[in-house]
This record gives C-alpha cells, structure tokens and sequence, in this order.
C-alpha cells in the first residue's frame, strides 16, 4: 500500500515504510528517512539491513507492504518523478550486444530522453566517467571497473534531480573511486540530490552530509556527520608508571583504565583535566592526551546493539 | 519513444543470437537453390543447363503453372522450412529473451524506468516477435522474387504468409513467455511450448477425424468435447490453410493422384476434411487463437507486473 502524505519539500521523505517478503519475512519495519534537496545522503548498514529493500522500493522495482512519503514532492512511483531520477542498482548488468554509447542511448530513451538531447549527453557523460575510447566497445567486453562508470553514466543520462546510487563505487580501483567521489561532490554543487547505498563506510564519510543507519529493517541512528559523533567523542589519556597508585583515584572521577590508558568518555574538558590532575600528582608522566571521534564504523556498531531484534547477527527479521 | 527503443532491443538481441545467422543462412540457401531451377517449355533445367528433367507439366497453361508454382510456395517450400523449421528455431532463439530480462542487475533498471510494467512487458513481448519478422519477410521475400524473376510466376497472395507465420509463432510464443515468466528457465520455456504446439495439433486432428469419420459423430460427448476444445486451443493448424487460400495455392488433394488402393472413398474423405478445413473463416480462426493468446499473456503480464524483483 502506498499513500500520500503532504507536499514537503524533501526530495525523499520515507514514512513507515514497511516490506514483509513471504514466509513473513520482515525486511523493513516501519522506516523513516528524510533526504534534503541537494545533499548527499548516505544509507549504511549491516547485511541484511534492509538497505537494499529500501532502495528498490524507491525505485518501484519492489512494492512495499506499507509506504507513506514522497519521493521529489510525488508519491513514490509518480512516472514524471521516476523521469526526473537517476538510479545505478547493486550488480547491474547491461545486455552483452550493446555498445558502450548504445546502451546510455538505450536507457535514455526508456527514460524520455529526447533523441537530441541523448546525442548530445553521451559523449560528454562518457567523456566525464573516462569512456569515450570505449564507447563503440561492446559491454561484454568490459571490466568490473568499466560496467561500474558506465552504469554511473547511464544513471545521469536524464540530467536528473535525484541520483540513487547502490554501491557506485563496487568495482573501482583507487583511482576510480576518487574520481567517482569528485563526481558526486561536483553534482551536489550543481544541486542534485544523492541517495548512496554502500558498506563502504570510509567512502560515505568523505562525501555524506547525512547519513543513516539501518539495522534489523530499523533506522538506528540518522543525522549529519557531526550530529552523530558529537556525543561519541572520547578522550584516551595514556601514560607511564605504576597504575597501581591512580586506579582508585581514576575510578572515583568515573574513567575507563585499561593498562595504562584511561579513557574518558563523552565530550568533558573538566574530567580530562581531573585525570592529569591526579596522574601528575603521583608523578606518572603523560605521554599523550587525544581526543578521539568515533567513526562511521563505530556509530554502526553501537546502533547494531540499540536496535530490537538486532542481536548483532545479520539478516532479515523473520516472525 | 520507449516502444521504439524496446523493439529496436529486440531486434539488436535478435542479432545477437547465433541462430540468427543460421536462420538468415537457411533463408538464402532456399532462395539460392530455387534460383538454381528454371522451368522450360520442354521440363525443367537444373543448375543452369547441368540436369535437365523432360516434362510436359509446364506446357499445360499459365493458370495451372501458376497453381502449381503457388503450391510449392506455400505448402513445400513456406510451411515445411519456415512453419516448421523456422518457428521451432524462432521459439528456442527467444526462450531466453524473458528469462534474460528478468535477471537480478537487469530488471532492476529497466523497471526503475518511468515505464508501466505492462507496458514493458507488451513491448518486450512484441519486439522478440521482430526474430521471425525479419526472418520471415528475408524468407518470403526472396523466394517470392525468385519465383517471380526466375519461374515467370508472381504469386502476390503469397506475400501474406509473412504476417500468418509471425502470427503462428505468436500463439506459441505465448506459452514460452508465461513458462518463463513463472520459471525464468529458458529450457522450460522451450519444451513446454512444443508440448503446447503439438496439443494444439492434436486437439485440431482429432477434430478433423470427425470429418473424416463422420459415423464418429455419435459418440456426442466425445464430438462436443472435440468442439469445444477446437475452439478454445489456438488453430496453428490453420494457419498454412490460410496461407494456400490467400496464395490461391492448389488444394493438396486436387494434387493426389487416384490410388487404386487408397480408394474413391478415402478421397472424398480427405476431399471433404480439405473443404471443411478451406472453408474455415479468417477471422473466426485467427480471433479466437488472438483470444486463448490474450489470455496467456494476461496471466505471464499479471505474474510479470506483481512480481518484486
């Protein structure tokens, strides 16, 4: 069932969304997830989160059991909406007798592409993922690497107002990635919107403004980057001596001592200074002081153990 | 513009497939081999003067020339190599065209189109039919020039069994699309829709033992069930009948020479199923095997369009 709910003005506005495959197999349970015009927003999770799911709900390529929300102000499935969107799924594959320029032609037409305007897209799109001497190449003849940036041009192909992108990055070497990473920033700069589903952490950190965290068909966490690691930042004191003489000290103050470190938690200037108080007050020396955010890395772990149902193994919920 | 680009996919995977050229081959062989004959007033002449077969069949008159040539045509020439050898390659060519496209990396852009699914599916459907319309039209059209050019006979109803053979391979192409649809295995899709042309025949022939037997016509339950079943199953059987009539091909049995042993009576029989089969009604045939087609393709565009992928 798919509903409306009121314009907003979010290009995607997820509410409750909910997919149960058969033999109840619970994949979403009741998903919110909001994505701002012009940001880069990054899903991320475990295995079997869902993530995937949830793409393809939006991509109408599955029907969702319950779903509220728009996506570019249209109810998800809206034709002129699906016109205005770019999507690249986990593992495509483009038909063997293609050619390079062929298929983004192909794909272009399917999505009402003017002939003109196809013309004149594909070569410059080719030209911009590195293809252009491939192009007349037919596409069972090329690479992991290649497939992927075509694939991340034929998502282009419509000049659309939302990209979504199913691990665009799976494939590439090094050099790609990069490449793909400064594609999506200059995108963000024209104004799209950017709807990125990968597990490679490390990449969603360096391009996302906001990310979610999906655990067990829930979203665990979601915000912006600094949001999420605000109240996870740490401070690891380490030093040397004879623990023996501070560890009673340190527990009073509340500190984590594990040989001799002592760890802080949260964001607090005052017990930091309450620790070296003490450590120089038995003459221990201090070797570092630093402050430590947690990673992307880290906030998916912690979620996993705040979600119900996530008992920390991957995989769809069954009932 | 998305029908245009699908059809035109068709015809690209269509290309792709080796039997393509097989069948482009066949095509030409035909044509090359009937250019390699020449009827003379005298007999016939063989790779240009090579053989030559004395016979006064040619001097007979243009009408029955023209019927005789019509009959080969038709009846040896088009149902043999392109109803029989033709569809059966057409049919194991596309089998896995569905199959293809309903892959995990494949369907997935394709549905992610601002497209019906229906429609992708109607478009997909007709564009894997453009395997035997180019066939066909090559088939047809070069043996229809070769007996125009080379024979002297121009036999213009003939150009008709283009659109019957499409026709033909569409009510079996049906069946191949809900196997694969609810299968995704193309071998399935295959052998199920041999299995379905050869009830279909079956179905037909029974039918034409009634005729042909007509004391049988007692047994009412048998002759009502017969009947019925004629009409719900699609007449592929029907369909070279159509191509003889509209190419005024001679009947076969006007061809069969009287055999002693066979009898009077076993030809007025063969005469009178040969007339009830001529007498069929173009569109009562082929409308009531459009609607056992419409049917089957509701079902595999139903399971298609509900699907998640």
């Amino acid at each position: 069932m798919v509903a409306v709910t009121e314009m907003t003005n979010w290009a995607v506005d997820l509410i409750d969304v909910h997919k149960t495959y058969p033999r109840n197999i619970q994949a979403l349970r009741g998903v919110n997830i909001q994505v701002g015009r012009g940001e880069i927003f990054g899903l991320l999770g475990p295995n079997g989160a869902g993530k995937t799911t949830l793409v393809k709900i939006m991509m109408t390529v599955v029907r969702p059991t319950r779903a509220l929300g728009t996506i570019l102000g249209r109810p998800i499935g809206h034709r002129g909406k699906l016109a205005a969107t770019g999507y690249l799924p986990e593992n495509h594959r483009f038909p063997g007798y293609l050619t390079g320029a062929q298929v983004l032609d192909h794909y272009a037409a399917l999505a009402k592409v003017p002939r003109a305007l196809r013309r004149k897209r594909a070569p410059e799109l080719l030209e911009q993922v590195g293809m252009t001497k491939w192009s007349d190449t037919r596409v069972d003849k090329y690479s992991k690497g290649m497939l992927q940036r075509l694939g991340i041009a034929q998502a282009l192909m419509n000049d659309p107002e939302l990209i979504v992108l199913d691990e665009p990055t799976d494939g590439l070497d090094p050099v790609g990635r990069r490449d793909v990473r400064a594609l999506l920033l200059n995108l963000r700069d024209q104004g799209k919107t950017i709807f990125l589903n990968s597990h490679l952490l490390s990449e969603l950190e360096m391009v996302c403004d906001r990310v979610a965290i999906l655990v067990n068909g829930l979203v665990a966490r979601q915000g912006t980057l600094s949001e999420l690691t605000e109240h996870t930042v740490e401070t690891r004191i380490t030093f040397c001596g004879d623990t023996a003489s501070v560890e009673g000290d340190l527990k009073k103050i509340g500190v984590k001592l594990d040989g001799s470190m002592a760890t802080v938690g949260g964001y607090s200037p005052e017990k930091v200074n309450k620790v070296i108080d003490v450590l120089r007050k038995e003459g221990l020396t201090i070797e570092s002081v630093q402050p430590h955010r947690f990673s992307l890395e880290d906030i998916l772990v912690e979620a996993m153990g705040h979600v119900p149902g996530a008992d920390g193994r991957a995989g769809a919920k069954q009932v | 513009m998305q029908f245009l680009a699908l059809m035109i996919d068709g015809f690209r995977e269509s290309r792709d497939r080796k039997l393509f050229w097989v069948m482009l081959l066949m095509s030409l062989s035909v044509a090359s081999a009937m250019f390699c004959v020449a009827f003379k007033p005298n007999g016939v002449d063989i790779l240009f003067g090579t053989w030559q077969i004395e016979t006064d069949v040619f001097t007979i008159g243009d009408e029955v020339r023209a019927d005789i040539v019509a009959t080969v045509l038709v009846e040896w020439i088009a149902d043999t190599i392109l109803g029989w050898i033709g569809v059966i390659i057409a049919i194991i060519a596309t089998a896995g065209f569905f199959p293809t496209l309903m892959e995990r990396g494949v369907v997935e852009v394709l549905l992610s189109k601002p497209m019906p699914r229906w429609g992708l599916f109607l478009a997909k459907y007709l564009g894997s039919m453009v395997f035997l319309l180019v066939h066909a039209t090559i088939f047809v059209g070069s043996t229809f020039l070769v007996a125009g050019f080379r024979w002297g006979v121009w036999v213009p109803g003939y150009l008709l069994t283009i659109p019957l053979v499409v026709l033909l391979f569409s009510y079996l192409y049906c069946v191949s699309v809900l196997v694969a649809v609810y299968t995704r295995n193309a071998m399935a899709a295959v052998l199920l829709t041999l299995v379905a042309w050869t009830m279909f025949a079956t179905v037909q022939s029974v039918d034409d033992m009634f005729v042909f037997m007509p004391e049988w016509k007692e047994y009412r339950t048998a002759y009502q069930a017969s009947q019925t079943a004629r009409w719900i199953v699609p007449k592929t059987q029907d369909i070279p009948i159509l191509a003889k009539r509209w190419a005024k091909a001679a009947a076969a049995v006007e061809l069969m020479p009287i055999n002693e042993e066979v009898g009077h009576k076993m030809r007025d029989r063969a005469e009178a199923v040969e007339r009830a089969r001529m007498a069929i009604h173009p569109a009562l045939t082929i409308g009531s095997s459009l609607l056992f087609e419409a049917f089957v393709v509701m079902l595999a565009m139903w399971k298609f369009s509900r699907k998640d992928y």
